[in-house]
């Protein structure tokens, strides 16, 4: 690779040079005379300035051609281990007798051990199955919306994979209008009740499964145990915390007050500006007494724009106003010391124990002073098949042996996530989930968490619900001080948009 | 002698249709087609997941549409964006083009390093400057200098009253590059005669600028302020990128809002309908542009 690359550097080079040569000769043939005015002087004092300019572009170019080649490197290896899968089945396929079914996944790009993962276990699939081949692409996900554009396009064009990932709450969504279809026929009644029940939940609308999930997800509140103690916190009464005595609100605003100071700030609430807003915040919500959505998923008047939902929000700005947490998402900001406590998903304990260098803790999500209900976040990319699978037997049966105990545990492992199958955390590659910090995130799961509204309006939801709140923390941050009749406008938005997208879309 | 002439002249036809040919099936494929299907599905109901069910719903869409504050609110943020970016831009790129067009030694390096920003995609560049822009003095390179020079850090993307000018002092920055190198090429051919016969007589080099060197540039100016016009109207990467439209709406440009009604709302007919407005409010704007400058002729 490096020989290449310094190659391409050194012909560009080389021709720059090349061509500042030729001109310079072409010049001189020309014999310039003194005469300042001549116009093909003038001309040839123009290229004579492009000449350096050129080569300097050229070499700009080059640099930022290595610049990108080892940027992407790592990408680029994982990027050829999947390609070569592709390569791979693509060739057993032709090899296989005619009539081979030909499955093709889509799901988000992702770190090289989850991408290695797929490379072997379609080999795998692959070879024991010659009859259903399956070949999957990875699609960069970007932000949390971008990977969803890409469905919205397919579905556009009738152009969708046969499986494709979606996040936890699209599932929804993209089963009220049709773009996947149910698969409770390929999980036997013993599978269901291995599964946690807020991935059954999630995944299932209207009564009927229209996906699968191999991973979890929670959040949690993590600590920097060295800024707690020197602000005086105790540490130790925060590490004994168990799930039905998790910390208050008001315990956290009061770390979050003791631990700002010139350095770093107390907290941090905000995950990005789009799904993590939603997802991270939700548990608040329904422990102060009202979520986001109703039951049905039919409603928002009354529930995100609540009273309670309005103390909520209100909570949340106010440490943004007082200045104990960043107005602004800012990634690692708990791993560079920029916050003493945050906000986190579980994934960050694999990210904290690789890089971290300071004691850190973790205990159980926040709850509400009134009501100290315990709740907690989840959800998590799932399976799903699509409406343009022609072959949706091979596709659910292929589906079952993705979500077998076995696969799901050395899926979750790859990619640092808890298992969705009790039976899964048997396997060796799930042992540190028996241990703390990793057993808190399977405990939340098991008996607090909730997953986001199933409503086929929550694509819509989402994004006016992070919109809003994006305002009220930015006027927060901007006025120091929380205007409670802003956040009431703002709520009252997201629930009319809510309102008005379910009526014109699904209201029968 | 004639005949000769004719067959040329026909060959020519036939020259000039086999290379134009190509450009326009692509630009009806590319462009006028799928300007059909925008305004065909304006007048519809089409949630952009269900392509087989669309409601006629013949003028709803325009009407819902000029009843949405926001869009009012993007409409005003991408007129505010482009008049203040396009004087901006235009007179800083040509500033930059009189400064490295001299013949100092060196100077190849500084036109290398403002063209620089232009060989980036605009998505690093927006990257880069949400981190430099950060609020806390420890993230954000503007705010620790702020900082360390006993000034107050400044929310710059996170507040509604500075999120705009932020976004266009970086599209500034970035842009100028481009239009610098065009102003290079038209000074180049302003005949170095002018200038001669302008010491000559005695001229300074203020009265070199706008005796000769404006005038010599007319055309040139009056390309780059349409063309950095229409690119203003397009804002869209660096508010998708540093500040998804926010805070309160301050950096909503009107294809942002086109792409979250149509893309992340699924509010597909809708976003027809705004896209055929901005169709309109594009060309309506190039108009007025067009006869300004040419008044000036």
């Amino acid at each position: 690779m490096s020989y290449g690359k310094g190659s391409i550097r050194r012909k560009v080079v080389d021709n720059a040079q090349e061509n500042y040569c030729a001109l310079k000769k072409e010049k001189c043939g020309k014999g310039s005379t003194n005469n300042y005015s001549c116009p093909q002087d003038v001309r040839g004092k123009g290229v004579k300035m492009k000449k350096p300019l050129s080569i300097a572009l050229a070499g700009i170019m080059a640099m930022s051609l290595t610049a990108c080649g080892g940027g992407a490197s790592a990408a680029g290896s994982a990027a050829t281990s999947s390609g070569g899968t592709e390569g791979a089945s693509s060739t057993e396929a032709k090899a296989a007798a005619d009539g081979a079914v030909n499955l093709t996944i889509w799901s988000p790009t992702d770190r090289e051990s989850v991408e290695t993962w797929w490379t072997e276990k379609l080999g795998e699939w692959n070879a024991a199955n010659p009859d259903i081949q399956v070949s999957r692409e990875a699609i960069d996900r970007s932000d949390s919306y971008a990977y969803d554009n890409k469905i919205a396009t397919a579905v556009t064009s009738s152009s969708l994979p046969d499986i494709f990932y979606v996040d936890g709450p699209q599932v929804s969504y993209y089963a009220a209008n049709g773009i996947i279809v149910p698969i409770d026929d390929y999980f036997s009644a013993d599978d269901m009740k291995d599964f946690v029940p807020s991935t059954v939940a999630q995944c299932t609308y209207d009564g009927k499964l229209y996906a699968m999930s191999a991973t979890e997800s929670s959040v949690a509140f993590y600590y920097n145990k060295e800024m707690l103690k020197d602000a005086g916190v105790d540490v130790e009464d925060l590490d004994k915390r168990t799930v039905d005595n998790p910390i208050t609100w008001s315990e956290m605003r009061t770390i979050a007050e003791k631990c700002t100071t010139g350095d770093h700030v107390g907290t941090h609430v905000i995950m990005d500006h789009g799904e993590g807003l939603p997802y991270a915040l939700e548990p608040m919500y329904i422990s102060e007494g009202k979520d986001y959505i109703n039951d049905k998923g039919d409603s928002a008047e009354g529930f995100v724009n609540s009273d309670e939902a309005v103390k909520t929000s209100a909570f949340l700005a106010q440490l943004i106003a007082d200045g104990y947490a960043n107005v602004e998402p800012i990634t690692d900001e708990f791993l560079n010391k920029g916050c003493a406590t945050m906000i986190g998903g579980s994934w960050e304990v694999a990210t904290l124990t690789a890089n971290a260098d300071f004691d850190w803790g973790v205990t159980y999500y926040p709850v509400a002073d009134d009501t100290k209900k315990a709740v907690s976040p989840c959800g998590d990319w799932s399976a799903a098949i699509s409406k343009d699978c022609k072959n949706v037997e091979a596709a659910g049966k292929f589906m079952q042996w993705l979500m077998s105990t076995e696969n799901v545990a050395t899926y979750a492992s790859a990619i640092a996530k808890p298992a969705t199958r009790n039976s899964s955390y048997e396997n060796e590659t799930m042992a540190d989930y028996k241990n703390f910090p990793l057993s808190l995130m399977v405990e939340q799961l098991n008996n607090t968490a909730v997953p986001r509204p199933r409503t086929p309006s929550y694509a819509s939801f989402s994004t006016k619900y992070a919109e809003a709140m994006t305002n009220i923390f930015s006027a927060a941050a901007s006025d120091h001080k929380v205007d409670e009749a802003y956040i009431k406008e703002q709520l009252d938005s997201v629930a009319a948009d809510f309102t008005e997208d379910y009526n014109t879309y699904y209201s029968k | 002698m004639a005949d000769p002439n004719r067959i040329s002249k026909r060959s020519e036809h036939v020259a000039a249709a086999a290379f134009v040919t190509p450009t326009l099936i692509l630009l009806i494929a590319f462009l006028v087609v799928p300007m059909i299907y925008t305004i065909y599905f304006s007048i519809y109901r089409y949630q952009i997941m269900r392509p087989n069910d669309i409601t006629f719903v013949d003028i709803q869409n325009y009407i819902k549409l000029f009843k949405d504050k926001d869009f009012w609110h993007a409409f005003r943020n991408t007129l505010y964006f482009t008049v203040v970016v396009v004087p901006v831009q235009c007179t800083l790129a040509l500033a930059l083009a009189l400064l490295v067009a001299s013949k100092t030694r060196g100077v190849a390096f500084f036109r290398t390093m403002y063209f620089a920003p232009q060989l980036t995609s605009m998505v690093v560049i927006s990257i880069l400057w949400t981190i430099l822009y950060n609020s806390n003095p420890s993230t954000g390179l503007i705010n620790s200098l702020l900082t360390s020079i006993g000034l107050e850090s400044v929310n710059f993307l996170s507040n509604p009253r500075t999120a705009m000018n932020s976004i266009i002092f970086m599209s500034a920055w970035q842009g100028a590059g481009y239009q610098m190198m065009i102003f290079i090429a038209g000074l180049q051919a302003i005949p170095a005669s002018h200038y001669e016969a302008a010491s000559v007589d005695g001229a300074t080099g203020f009265q070199k600028l706008i005796y000769i060197t404006l005038p010599g540039l007319k055309s040139t100016i009056k390309y780059v302020l349409m063309i950095t016009m229409i690119q203003a109207m397009k804002l869209f990467t660096q508010p998708y990128v540093m500040t998804k439209g926010g805070p309160q709406n301050a950096t909503k440009t009107l294809v942002y809002y086109i792409y979250t009604e149509g893309f992340q709302e699924g509010n597909f007919g809708y976003a027809c309908s705004a896209a055929a407005v901005f169709f309109v409010i594009v060309v309506t704007m190039s108009l007025i542009m067009k006869r300004i400058t040419m008044a000036k002729d």
